[in-house]
């Protein structure tokens, strides 16, 4: 079949999103089936038929998502109702919406480095030894150490600093 | 324009500081939260964040008790919604600011007394977004049959609304944005989910008389 000439192709729109929180491992095809399972309980296999959602990229924290033009709202307000993925609580942040891809990538934040090597940032929290998993600005998210019942918390620096001042590292 | 999660649970019930929400309600566009079950009545930065006690599964007495502890403290009192004779008590009862659950109570708990009665003693009437965002199927469908049929009693009656989002988490926290999206889907158009953003501080304000008397 040949391709058909730009004038006949289907408009699209191009969805960025940010993938909260932050270092999730992202599988494209899983993220997929989420988005599709969402969209269509949300909306119906009629109106799920009509946005033709697809996975595009998967850049860092970011994904982008392509759907119909016209049909971005309801990809959002279907974005906006998955609350896990993979068995993990996540949350998807609608960047922002274009025609074209590459005006997305520029709106897309660079990852910081890591240092290689370096400890773990540890802390005390709410009496329980917690290990810093991720931190920015006052932001700071720390997992409770331990085998089981090991939560993600998410705190910001004043919370860690003003109980157990004496027990944070310079790290964070 | 106060723009208000009215419903968040933070550390210890969540896994969420009062401080990170308050981070997190920055960025997404809110100028205030509710914090449920707390006590704190704050500013982190540019978020305002008051305390709310969240009475549920209390008969009468209970609520009125309960009431009166919390009076002049600022806290946002609010009650989870009943049968149809308990909701009337509650609605008419004065510091009670908003009633929640609706969408899981008895289809007639809430009529058009009530309703008339919510908008004369201004006590706002709560949607549960978490059902919308978390819900699938058949919960979902209920759910938003429920809010469909307060928002024709709101038309006509013009009583308060409010949103929560029930957040335990900063992950379950949604943008104002997604908020009015969410609101489309059972029927609200902006300036309806703008009126109801606004819902906690139209119930908490002082109500200011309407004759001013001059010596």
């Amino acid at each position: 079949m040949t391709i058909r000439p730009p004038t006949l192709r289907d408009k699209r729109r191009y969805l960025l999103v940010r993938v909260d929180p932050p270092g999730t491992q992202i599988d494209q095809k899983e993220l997929y089936y989420a988005v599709s399972d969402a969209v269509t309980s949300l909306w119906g296999d009629a109106t799920a038929a009509a946005i033709v959602q697809a996975v595009i990229c998967a850049e860092g924290d970011y994904v982008v998502f392509r759907c119909r033009r016209g049909t971005e709202r309801e990809l959002a307000i279907a974005l906006s109702t998955i609350t896990q993925f993979r068995d993990t609580k996540c949350a998807l942040r609608i960047i922002a919406a274009s025609g074209t891809i590459d005006s997305l990538r520029d709106r897309m934040k660079k990852p910081e480095p890591v240092a290689d090597g370096a400890p773990a940032a540890e802390c005390r929290f709410g009496g329980k030894d917690c290990q810093i998993a991720h931190c920015d600005g006052q932001k700071v998210d720390v997992i409770e150490k331990g085998f089981k019942n090991t939560h993600r918390l998410f705190l910001t620096r004043e919370d860690l600093e003003k109980p157990h001042a004496t027990t944070i590292p310079d790290g964070i | 324009m106060k723009i208000t999660d009215a419903g968040v649970c933070p550390y210890p019930n969540g896994d969420s500081s009062v401080r990170r929400f308050a981070l997190e309600a920055a960025v997404l566009g809110f100028d205030s939260l509710v914090a449920i079950d707390t006590s704190v009545n704050a500013n982190y930065g540019e978020v305002g964040v008051r305390a709310g006690l969240f009475i549920r599964n209390a008969g009468m007495k209970d609520v009125i008790t309960q009431v009166k502890r919390v009076k002049e403290t600022g806290t946002v009192v609010s009650v989870k919604a009943g049968d149809a004779g308990f909701n009337r008590a509650v609605v008419s009862l004065r510091g009670v600011h908003i009633l929640r659950g609706i969408h899981a109570a008895d289809k007639n708990a809430f009529d058009h007394v009530t309703a008339k009665m919510a908008a004369d003693s201004r006590v706002a009437i709560d949607i549960d977004l978490s059902v919308l965002i978390a819900g699938r199927g058949i919960a979902r469908q209920r759910a938003i049959q429920r809010y469909r049929d307060v928002l024709v009693l709101e038309n006509r009656f013009e009583f308060p609304l409010t949103f929560s989002t029930y957040a335990r988490s900063v992950l379950e926290l949604r943008a104002v944005r997604e908020i009015s999206g969410l609101g489309s889907l059972i029927g609200m158009n902006i300036p309806d989910v703008e009126r109801a953003l606004a819902g906690v501080a139209t119930v908490t304000e002082s109500l200011r008389p309407a004759v001013k008397v001059l010596p």
